[in-house]
């Protein structure tokens, strides 16, 4: 019940900071575009493709507009996401109102998971919006159910919520929403999209074997969310996935840290 | 044993506790925030503690509350080791400086730190309402808090101390900010409280409120308690006397001055000092036998502050 309250607490929060308002536009306004590309299409090309390959043709235009929809999610939604939660716990840690929290009945690791799932849950509730709309009119338009598109709103989620457990570590020992804000984003946008390209790219410049290590040692211990995003693309276009490693070691990562916020959070004097 | 311990049951004790900061610069030792300190509660009281601006007042109230940790010593409350969270269920806490979130109504505030001590929406709920209407904040109970006054958020947060019906109630500096009738109301609220059973921990520096409500107070000076005891103990009496009088002639003001050492403040007071009742009825007599009246003779009391100053500058 406590926990409960805690956790609802982000979504008054969030609403209070007009973050649902941001996303909620946002959406629309992709969703809008989506409807107008869609009936463009239909009225020119769409019509002649449909003509020349049939069925096939409509379902390789919904899967690539889906494509489509990932990426500009990955890149759009993840960036606002990280944005508006950054503040959640710098905000929680101010002189006057943690005093108040922590002398309630609610212990600090759970203090900290609270902030966490109230968190991921924001953003599976706002991923479920958008993607799901984007789906339901795909699929109205072209009477092709394609399901895995959905998961995607699962893999988004994950994305997030790795980078989120950074987020909450970094808030914590620094209290500040700005670094947690470039952190998190140099490490989606910088850090994770080279690590992931690290064979064809760096190594073909570098040949030194101990940097080559050192980038190795990097790239599986840090989250992989741009690798998470090929394998939810690789799901909707129906290619084999290659492998689910980026998955569990950034899992494991995402435990790792929440747990040392944790124990960073519980020996610490407010 | 004195017979009040055996009557009282003691709510918050703690036994050579200390508390070290860790400095901020690398060259300054560690600031040592409490020095074994070793102090004791009983159920139903008021206790005020008092200290000067750093002395460790706020610090001694964060460690009671889990909110900052022990370096060593013990504490217990409600006879169990704080590490057992569970006596939080029965606690109230209005934190120095509290902030709440700002984007809540008065209402919304209560009802979320209500829920946050465990209580159900339904007690919650009426329990808003009513104590909204104690502190006197029920027309803003719409508003958001970021509209608040001072002395409006610090009736809200005195509210917000007693939404779970708590046993023991730590209020850090109460009446900051708030005006003289608002002191007054919350005086009242303490009172009330007190009279239903509550144990209060009072930390202030307004020195003659703590003197109107408190029974008992511990002094802190630089970590360290330096006094504790009865309000009326530690503001003892002195061997002051104010009388009141009819007027006095010439004659009867010269001897009161040279013989009896008195303090004229007036054609009909003075002030006379003498530790032995003898002394002080030869003095009243010679006043009769000059045909002077006596109107009123008062036995002055020191204050606390006088004492809290004195204590404090004779340390430092
Ligand atoms: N988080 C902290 N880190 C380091 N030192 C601290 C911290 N909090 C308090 N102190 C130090 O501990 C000492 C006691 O501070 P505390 O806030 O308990 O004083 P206080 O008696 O409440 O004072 P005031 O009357 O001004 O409220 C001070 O020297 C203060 O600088
Ligand atoms: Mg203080």
């Amino acid at each position: 019940m406590i926990f409960l309250t805690l956790m609802l607490s982000t979504f008054r929060e969030a609403i209070a900071k007009k973050i649902f308002l941001g996303f909620f536009a946002i959406s629309t306004l992709i969703i809008l575009i989506f409807l107008f590309l869609i009936n463009v299409d239909s009225v020119e090309g769409m019509v002649n493709m449909m003509e020349s390959s049939g069925e096939e043709g409509i379902k390789q235009l919904v899967i690539g507009f889906q494509v489509a929809m990932i990426n500009i999610s990955y890149l759009l939604i993840i960036t606002f996401c990280l944005v508006s939660v950054s503040s959640f716990i710098p905000s929680m840690l101010e002189k006057g109102n943690i005093d108040l929290l922590l002398s309630k009945p609610v212990s600090r690791t759970n203090i900290i998971l609270a902030k966490f799932s109230g968190g991921v849950v924001l953003i599976f509730v706002s991923l479920v919006y958008l993607i799901g709309l984007v789906w339901l009119i795909l699929s109205l338009k072209s009477g092709f159910w394609h399901v895995p598109f959905l998961y995607s709103i699962f893999w988004l989620t994950l994305s997030f919520a790795v980078v989120y457990s950074l987020i909450i570590f970094i808030g914590l020992v620094s209290q500040s929403t700005v670094l947690s804000i470039i952190i998190s984003l140099f490490l989606v946008f910088i850090i994770c999209p080279i690590l992931s390209v690290r064979e064809e790219v760096i190594f073909s410049l570098v040949s030194n074997s101990t940097v080559q290590f050192i980038i190795n040692f990097l790239y599986y211990i840090l989250p992989k969310p741009s690798d998470i995003n090929k394998i939810s693309m690789n799901i909707i276009t129906g290619e084999s996935v290659v492998s689910y490693m980026p998955v569990y070691s950034s899992v494991i990562f995402m435990l790792a840290v929440l747990s040392v916020s944790v124990w960073y959070f519980r020996k610490k004097d407010y | 044993m004195p017979v009040s311990k055996l009557n009282f049951m003691s709510i918050i004790s703690t036994n050579n506790l200390s508390k070290e900061y860790p400095s901020k610069s690398f060259s300054k030792e560690k600031i040592l925030a409490l020095n074994n300190f070793s102090f004791e509660v009983e159920s139903g009281e008021i206790f005020g503690i008092l200290g000067p601006n750093g002395a460790g007042k706020t610090t001694l109230i964060k460690i009671l509350l889990g909110i900052t940790h022990r370096t060593k010593g013990d504490i217990k409350i409600f006879d169990k080791d704080i590490a057992d969270e569970s006596y939080k269920m029965k606690v109230g806490y209005l934190p120095e400086n509290h902030k709440f979130p700002n984007y809540l109504t008065g209402e919304q505030t209560l009802m979320f730190f209500g829920k946050l001590s465990g209580m159900n929406s339904k007690d919650a709920d009426a329990r808003t309402a009513e104590y909204l209407k104690l502190v006197d904040m029920e027309k803003w109970k719409k508003t958001k808090i970021k509209k608040y006054s001072k002395g409006m958020l610090q009736r809200l947060g005195l509210a917000q101390s007693m939404m779970n019906n708590p046993e023991l109630i730590f209020l850090d500096e109460p009446t900051d900010g708030v005006d003289p009738i608002g002191r007054k109301e919350i005086r009242d609220i303490l009172i009330n409280l007190k009279s239903s059973g509550k144990t209060i921990f009072l930390n202030s520096h307004l020195l003659s409120e703590v003197e109107l409500i408190c029974d008992r107070v511990a002094i802190l000076n630089k970590g360290v308690l330096v006094k504790t005891g009865r309000v009326e103990d530690i503001t003892a009496v002195t061997n002051d006397y104010k009388f009141m009088t009819s007027d006095l002639d010439e004659n009867t003001l010269n001897l009161l001055l040279s013989k009896y050492k008195a303090v004229i403040k007036s054609r009909n007071e003075f002030l006379y000092n003498s530790p032995d009742t003898e002394e002080m009825n030869k003095m009243i007599d010679f006043l009769r036998g000059n045909n002077i009246l006596i109107q009123s003779i008062v036995r002055e009391k020191d204050t606390l502050e006088n004492m809290f100053i004195n204590l404090i500058e004779k340390q430092n």
